[in-house]
């Protein structure tokens, strides 16, 4: 079990980094909200480069307890969880080296640094084997995929999100401009609109939030097909209704929604935007709802 | 319904609308039905009557929570049922809502089917008279002659699978208009009629397969006819013929558990015969690993132990002799079972056993400590009296009607050892077998939807990933009076979806027709 103690403390070392990240990330903002000084940049390299070593060690934590448990590292929820904070963690850096979007790091470091802390403690389970019905390759196809697009659903929900705060604030800030009203909103954005001034357009938010789901939502729907691929061989029909399944399919909906709004007069921005807000929401009720208070096939939760 | 691009997709609608030229009120019902709003509702609404599917116990999953639900709720429970709620995938309702959600997605996807056809063989559209005017564009002047440039500027354009159409204007200027990300609606809608044919896959399964369950002792046989199953769901439309004449018999089964008793793995041992006369061979079938027999598949599903059961007549005639099935009730595999022999001494005998295969005594009595059968113990219960079985009334092989029977004595059992009792009659435990719960299923929609959902990821990687972009070029000739050709030449752009990356394209694009 020496290796598994590795492992559980390199996630706290992740964690750790990605805290202090986040405070840089919220440091850049603070300075480079009363002058675009050079420390401001600074404290946002340093957060990006705390974000990368959180990144290191929260990799060393998953190969790690893989290597404890002889196992693939994600056969229980613990481990799904921090897989899944992991992708989001690696989306965001592989934004990061196509576009501008360390304005992001607080906003995803947030919600990674509660999951993986939910993860630790009430999900924590120990390092052991799998149950002969999740003995199968089909646990490195399908729940690789199922981590992959939650992790990226994850980095597109805090995208929408800061959308639907900077457009509202737009919409705001944009009534009334006219000759006398001028200053006042400019007044108003020097002085208020700190954040809001500081995140890119909603327009750039928006087209951002759909080219993560657009990476997202194939990769959830090839992660919907290869479970019934899956449990065609072990439950002997590929589609049953399971909880788990429904729940999958109820969120892919939800996304598919998002996607049609988009193109659909009157649903164009905001209103495509919560349904993909719900999508994600639904995403969170099949992982954490279906795994711990409704039973179905998917119990592999390890929590007692 | 509407599929996702930015094509004008109300210009198909309308079209459609007038050709259909039925009366006005279908026209427009027909209109709101294929519009993306309705889409939209059906898409939501789909997924919140999918929810309560969720939450009640269903009774294609779990017809005892049913049952238990049914019990506990005498007011609610009930109506609920009346609403098909507990066979929510099953009811009317349900199927009302995907029916019209597909009936909408094929009254949009035909006309945007014909209508893509068209675009694939139409050219590019014209150059726009004002190319300044494009969000992206560029002019520069070219010491090349119109012709030159134009030539030049297709061959860039072909290398990257642009499709060009040039045209000579009437000013004596040339113009290319080239367009390419056809793939993005090619996607879209093999994305759209994949989905339609994996339904078809679906329906082509629910009506023509059929499903069963069987328990297997160890040495024992199946064959593949209806009468062999324990539990038979025949499709709506199966016919016996569908069986494939196959057999097999269960060698050996085993399992092997962690410390804890978590199982680790199960292995059922199998001989495998096609049909009657054909050569016999072995497999391996595990959860996750089916065997692949004559048109459908054989899942180990379930395990337990049979007990070898020996009862012999005060006069020391074998009256009894097999291996009974006993039904698990925990993890640790504490079972319990029954045997009942009607024939063969004065009185019916029947026996109701639970069984131990770790067996250890508690203050709460005595219980299994693991699965595996390292110190099993039978401990068992007579009953003499008539065991009912002439009356007519189908009665559970896991089951003694105790109620009307006349107890006799209790005791426990090792392997091996014989018990008598009182009127001479030797009950003997000779030993443990197991057993082995197989799933057999035959889906003819199977390959259908296997590459149908394959399509609608593929469709899907299209309509997305690719991007659909215009691009234009007009090269006009310049005469400075000494008789060189020069041309001047403006580019233009227009990223027609996510206009992400278009103008490092089209940079590097104009960058090339420069060189």
């Amino acid at each position: 079990m020496h290796l598994a103690h590795v492992s559980d403390v390199l996630l706290v070392w992740a964690v750790a980094g990605y805290a202090l990240a986040m405070l840089g990330y919220a440091a850049e903002f603070a300075f480079g909200r009363r002058n675009a000084g050079s420390r401001a940049v600074v404290a946002g390299r340093v957060a990006v480069a705390l974000t990368i070593a959180g990144w290191g060690a929260h990799v060393g934590s998953v190969v790690t307890r893989g290597f404890a448990a002889h196992r693939v590292p994600w056969g229980n929820m613990y481990e799904f969880s921090s897989m899944v904070a992991l992708v989001a963690v690696t989306v965001f850096l592989v934004l990061l080296t196509r576009q501008q979007v360390r304005f992001l790091g607080a906003f995803v470091m947030a919600p990674v640094v509660l999951y993986l802390g939910l993860a630790g403690t009430v999900l924590y389970a120990n390092a052991g084997p799998l149950v002969p019905a999740l003995n199968s390759y089909w646990i490195k196809i399908h729940v690789v995929a199922a981590i992959t697009a939650s992790g990226a659903f994850m980095v597109s929900g805090v995208v929408t999100t800061l959308y639907l705060l900077k457009d509202r604030w737009e919409r705001r800030t944009a009534v009334g401009v006219g000759p006398g009203t001028a200053a006042a909103v400019e007044f108003e954005r020097a002085r208020g609109g700190g954040l809001m001034g500081w995140l890119p357009a909603a327009e750039v938010l928006d087209r951002l939030a759909y080219r993560v789901v657009a990476f997202a939502f194939p990769v959830w729907t090839f992660a919907i097909m290869a479970g019934a691929i899956w449990a065609e061989q072990a439950w002997s029909r590929y589609w049953g209704w399971d909880p788990k399944e429904t729940w999958s399919f109820i969120t892919w909906l939800a996304y598919a929604a998002y996607l049609h709004a988009r193109a659909t007069a009157g649903w164009r921005g905001r209103r495509a935007s919560v349904l993909a807000l719900i999508g994600f929401a639904c995403l969170m009720v099949d992982y954490y709802v279906v795994n711990t208070v409704i039973t179905g096939l998917h119990s592999y939760a390890g929590v007692s | 319904m509407v599929l996702t691009t930015t094509e004008p997709a109300s210009d198909v609608r309308e079209s459609e609308a007038t050709r259909l030229s039925t009366a006005p009120l279908a026209r427009s019902g027909w209109r709101h039905l294929t519009s993306m709003r309705t889409a939209l509702l059906l898409l939501t609404l789909l997924a919140l009557a999918a929810i309560p599917g969720t939450l009640l116990p269903q009774r294609g999953l779990n017809p005892v929570k049913v049952d238990a639900f049914l019990a506990n709720h005498p007011h609610l429970g009930p109506f609920l049922d009346h609403l098909s709620l507990f066979d929510v995938f099953a009811a009317p309702w349900f199927a009302a809502i995907y029916l019209l959600l597909f009936i909408s997605l094929i009254g949009c996807l035909v006309p945007r089917i014909r209508l893509h056809a068209r675009a694939l063989r139409k050219a590019p559209p014209p150059t726009p008279r004002h190319l300044d005017r494009l969000p992206v564009n560029e002019t520069w002047s070219s010491g090349l002659a119109v012709d030159d440039v134009v030539a030049n500027a297709c061959s860039a354009l072909r290398r990257h699978r642009w499709r060009t159409e040039v045209r000579t204007e009437p000013d004596g200027g040339v113009s290319v208009a080239a367009e390419k990300g056809y793939l993005r609606e090619t996607g879209n809608l093999v994305f759209h009629v994949s989905l339609v044919v994996l339904l078809a896959g679906i329906a082509l399964g629910g009506l023509f397969g059929y499903k069963g369950t069987v328990l297997v002792v160890q040495g024992q046989g199946f064959a593949n006819v209806r009468s062999s199953y324990d539990i038979f769901e025949p499709s709506r439309l199966y016919s016996d013929s569908q069986l494939s004449p196959f057999s097999f018999t269960l060698r050996q089964f085993k399992a092997t558990y962690e410390a804890s008793g978590e199982p680790r793995s199960f292995d059922a041992l199998v001989d495998y015969q096609a049909q009657p006369g054909a050569a016999t061979s072995t497999h391996d079938v595990r959860v996750n690993h089916p065997l692949a027999a004559s048109g459908a598949n054989v899942y180990l599903i379930g395990h337990g132990y049979a007990l070898h059961i020996q009862v012999r007549s005060p006069s020391g005639r074998l009256v009894f002799d097999s291996d009974t099935p006993f039904l698990p009730d925990d993890g640790m595999f504490a079972s319990h079972g029954v045997v009942k022999v009607p024939n063969g001494l004065p009185h019916q005998l029947g026996l109701t056993g639970f069984f131990y295969p770790t067996f250890e005594t508690t203050p709460l009595g005595p219980r299994s400590s693991f699965p595996a059968a390292r110190n099993p113990v039978l401990s068992l219960a007579a009953w003499r009296g008539d065991l009912g079985l002439d009356s007519g009334v189908p009665q559970s092989v896991y089951d003694l009607p105790v109620a009307s029977l006349h107890h006799l004595a209790n005791r426990q059992l090792s392997p091996g050892q014989s018990w008598r009792l009182p009127d001479g009659t030797t009950v003997r435990f000779a030993g443990v077998d197991q057993w082995a719960t197989f799933q057999v299923a035959h889906d003819p929609g199977k390959k259908v939807v296997l590459v149908a959902a394959i399509l609608v990821i593929a469709g899907l990687l299209g309509s997305l990933r690719v991007r659909r972009r215009r691009f234009w070029l007009r090269a006009t000739p310049v005469d400075d009076g000494d008789g060189a050709r020069r041309s001047v030449v403006t580019a233009a752009g227009l990223p027609r979806t996510d206009p992400d990356g278009f103008r490092q394209e089209f940079d590097s694009l104009v960058q090339r027709m420069k060189d």
